[in-house]
């Protein structure tokens, strides 16, 4: 007789209660690995948007006030000799959507000569710089936007800008980028829109924010603060702020679902060590009498404890992949598209979610074992015999 | 006879332990969908109470909020053709609010001024205040002549430097110094979260020479279609909405994450369910003999339904009560301040997250479901229990 056989014959003899108890493990656990992925990813984005070494310099009043055109010289020449920056891409917002839809893209104007080395994450092939160069009407697309509107490469495409002179263009679809931090954008060169502007008479050319790649950690603060004091005391007094606190304002104002996603995941694994507690709690008053047995015929307390935690972690365990497998599954077949937040088109359940919930779940397991295991092994053979007979 | 409601109580306070984890799993459920329905909740009535069905917003065709919109004076002048537009008694001027929103970048108070908000910045003439006219100035309002300003009540909770007495720099540049003179409230609605001062100073400061939309506030009576149908065709050209279309436009991408939240808090009702199906089944089963006890002394099998779910109600009630009662702990000490854009604003909608006795009463509601669901197979099975067997066999 073997000790797993012991355990699995122990969780089969009230299965009604492993049925139970492994649902209501079960089904907080998808739970949590959906927030743990949607937690995750952002972190992840973080992490890249850190490694791009990004600045980004907008108008300090907001981001709808616009920045002269001229200012990416004057950026340039902090540098002249290249040193602490690589390039300078003006941007400027289109807000374009598409015809007959009530949400604007997050569609940017970029200047056509530096996007590719600004955002040299995009993979573009040399083929695409090209084309992207060659053509005027080029757009460089994310997978949100692509899939949501079936846009292949090579296809023309019209968007409405919702800013004003509400200019109506059509673009080229060069590339659809499935860089995952680039997924809900849509960029096009500059220079196609300061045209189209010039011939509806609108205002001259100017730029909400200027991204500058820069090429250590050092030179972006050096260069942060350098940008902020050249502008200081004139009209257009700028902002400098690395990727990551720029995306930081946005996600707050969108209502900080990162942090109600953690507070979540902590509830939930409040919830699911509770039950698996109080599982472990009544198997053991069941069973008292049993366990006494096991001692009077000579198995020693730490065999006994082990033997509890044991069941315990097993019931953790059976209960966990039965939440997390599913979800996993359901999420890698069909990806919950239509959440478009933030950088994020999709929830995807990431490997490091899984290993981080299977863990979770192994050290509920351990948790609620330990009172019981603990009482089992401190178990008075003749007093517990006794009492329960 | 039913049995005694003590016998259900004292069967709870036996089972210590269990009982207490149950009710902790419950309290745990509880607190988090008390927090998202105030959530839903606040979200909800600030946007709600921003429907008086006699106001129109205009905005320039093309554009998709205020923000993002741009009227150019000859193009509001046109307005004043339409019929149906409630007049000034006296004067006879049309109440139509020309209007201009920008934003302005304030710290939020409840993270210390960590993170920044975009705060909206209205300019607008001595008309508004008739148009809408759920507005109450409270104190002063601003003078035309002067730098001054009044906040909404709910920004000036929220976000930093709105204090009456002091000043904060608008404009283009954001070297204009205005001083807060007075706070206004506007029922709740999402006006509250602006700040406001007069139209050309402001126009004048950011450079503007279009305005962003005109608020206009039709007759009693009058039927908002026609007025919208005018608008959009080809005398005006503009595009009008109600307000209440208007802001609902404006919340859609806040709904794809309040419905997210409801399926994570379901499944995790889902789990209390079982976890308390578990409990009573256990309960049930250490009780077999008992239960014969009573069928024999003359119980019948549905008051011991009843009892049993009646014990799993009490349980789950007392989860409930623990539940609301963190959620309102967690309210009172990390904060139930909130802001949210809305989809093409880019201002900040402020508001608070408010325990309602209409959010505890369903959180009770719903939990004593819960309780009763998770209750009923156990109490079934209890109800059948054979007595003879069970008395022989125990």
């Amino acid at each position: 007789m073997t000790i797993t056989y012991v355990l699995m014959q122990n969780l089969r003899r009230n299965r009604l209660r492993t049925a139970l108890t492994a649902i209501a493990f079960a089904l907080p656990m998808a739970v949590f690995v959906s927030a743990i992925s949607f937690v995750a990813m952002f972190v992840r984005i973080a992490q890249a948007n850190e490694k791009e070494l990004r600045l980004g310099v907008h108008h300090r009043t907001t981001l709808t006030n616009y920045l002269p055109d001229g200012l990416r010289r004057k950026i340039e020449g902090l540098d002249p000799q290249r040193t602490r920056l690589s390039a300078v891409c003006g941007m400027r917002w289109f807000g374009g959507r598409v015809p007959e839809t009530p949400n604007a893209l997050t569609s940017l104007a970029a200047d056509a000569d530096t996007f590719p080395i600004v955002y040299s994450e995009l993979d573009l092939t040399p083929e695409d710089t090209a084309l992207w160069q060659r053509d005027k009407r080029a757009a460089i697309v994310g997978m949100g936007p692509a899939e949501t509107y079936h846009w292949k490469v090579g296809q023309r495409v019209v968007l409405e800008s919702t800013v004003p002179p509400y200019l109506s263009l059509d673009f080229n679809i060069i590339k659809i980028s499935d860089n995952e931090m680039r997924t809900n954008f849509f960029y096009f060169r500059r220079d196609y829109l300061e045209d189209s502007l010039k011939e509806v008479n609108a205002d001259g050319a100017r730029c909400n924010i200027f991204w500058i790649k820069c090429q250590s950690a050092e030179a972006m603060r050096s260069l942060q603060e350098e940008i902020d004091r050249m502008t200081a005391n004139t009209p257009d007094e700028t902002k400098t702020e690395d990727e990551n606190a720029f995306v930081a304002n946005f996600t707050q104002a969108l209502g900080d679902i990162p942090g109600l996603m953690q507070v979540m995941a902590a509830v939930v694994v409040f919830i699911i060590a509770l039950v698996a507690g109080n599982t472990m709690m009544m198997s053991f008053r069941e069973r008292t009498r049993e366990l006494a047995v096991f001692k009077a015929i000579g198995f020693q307390a730490p065999r006994v404890f082990s033997i509890i935690m044991a069941e315990s972690v097993m019931l953790a365990t059976i209960g966990s992949l039965l939440g997390v497998v599913p979800t996993a599954t359901f999420l890698l077949f069909f990806p919950i598209t239509m959440f478009r937040f933030g950088p994020i088109s999709r929830i995807e359940v990431s490997p490091l979610a899984v290993v981080v919930s299977l863990t979770i779940a192994l050290l509920v397991g351990l948790l609620a074992g330990v009172w019981p295991a603990y009482q089992a092994m401190r178990l008075r053979t003749v007093d517990a015999l006794r009492r329960v007979a | 006879m039913a049995l005694p409601f003590s016998y259900h109580w004292r069967n709870l306070l036996v089972r210590k332990t269990t009982t207490g984890l149950n009710i902790l799993v419950v309290a745990a459920v509880v607190g988090v969908f008390c927090w998202l329905i105030g959530f839903a909740g606040a979200l909800h009535s600030s946007l709600a109470t921003a429907s008086d069905s006699r106001k129109l917003i205009v905005l320039k065709s093309g554009a998709t909020s205020e923000s993002n919109s741009a009227i150019r004076t000859d193009e509001y002048n046109k307005l004043n053709q339409i019929a149906e537009v409630e007049r000034l008694p006296g004067s006879g001027a049309p109440l139509i609010s020309p209007e201009m929103i920008v934003q302005v970048q304030l710290p939020r108070v409840r993270d210390q001024g960590t993170t920044r908000a975009n705060v909206g910045v209205r300019g607008v003439t001595e008309t508004a205040l008739q148009v809408h006219r759920n507005i109450k100035v409270l104190g002063r309002s601003f003078a035309p002549g002067a730098q001054e300003v009044i906040a909404g009540v709910s920004a000036a909770k929220q976000f930093g430097g709105l204090e009456i007495g002091e000043t904060i720099h608008l404009g283009y540049a954001s070297d204009r110094p205005y001083r807060i003179v007075g706070y206004f409230s506007a029922a709740g609605g999402p006006l509250e979260s602006e700040i406001w001062g007069y139209l050309p100073s402001l126009m004048n400061a950011y450079n503007r020479a279009m305005y962003s939309s005109a608020s206009m506030l039709l007759q009693p009576g009058a039927a908002a279609e026609p007025v919208i149908t005018q608008i959009n065709g080809p005398a005006i050209q503009l595009k009008a909405q109600t307000e209440a279309q208007y802001w609902s436009e404006q919340a859609k991408n806040i709904r794809i994450y309040l419905n997210i939240t409801y399926v994570l808090v379901a499944i995790m009702s889902l789990a209390a369910i079982f976890s308390i199906a578990n409990t009573m089944f256990s309960s049930v089963a250490g009780r077999t003999r008992e239960i014969a006890m009573l069928r024999t002394i003359g119980f019948s099998g549905v008051q011991i339904l009843t009892g049993f779910l009646l014990e799993a109600v009490m349980l789950s009630l007392l989860g409930a009560v623990m539940g609301c009662l963190g959620c309102a702990a967690w309210l009172a000490t990390v904060g139930r301040t909130k802001d949210m854009f809305g989809a093409t604003t880019f201002t900040s909608l402020a508001f608070e997250i408010q325990l309602t006795p209409m959010i505890i009463l369903a959180a009770l509601g719903c939990v004593a479901l819960v309780g009763a669901v998770g209750a009923l197979f156990p109490a079934w099975r209890a109800a059948r229990v054979q007595v003879v067997t069970a008395l022989r066999e125990a």
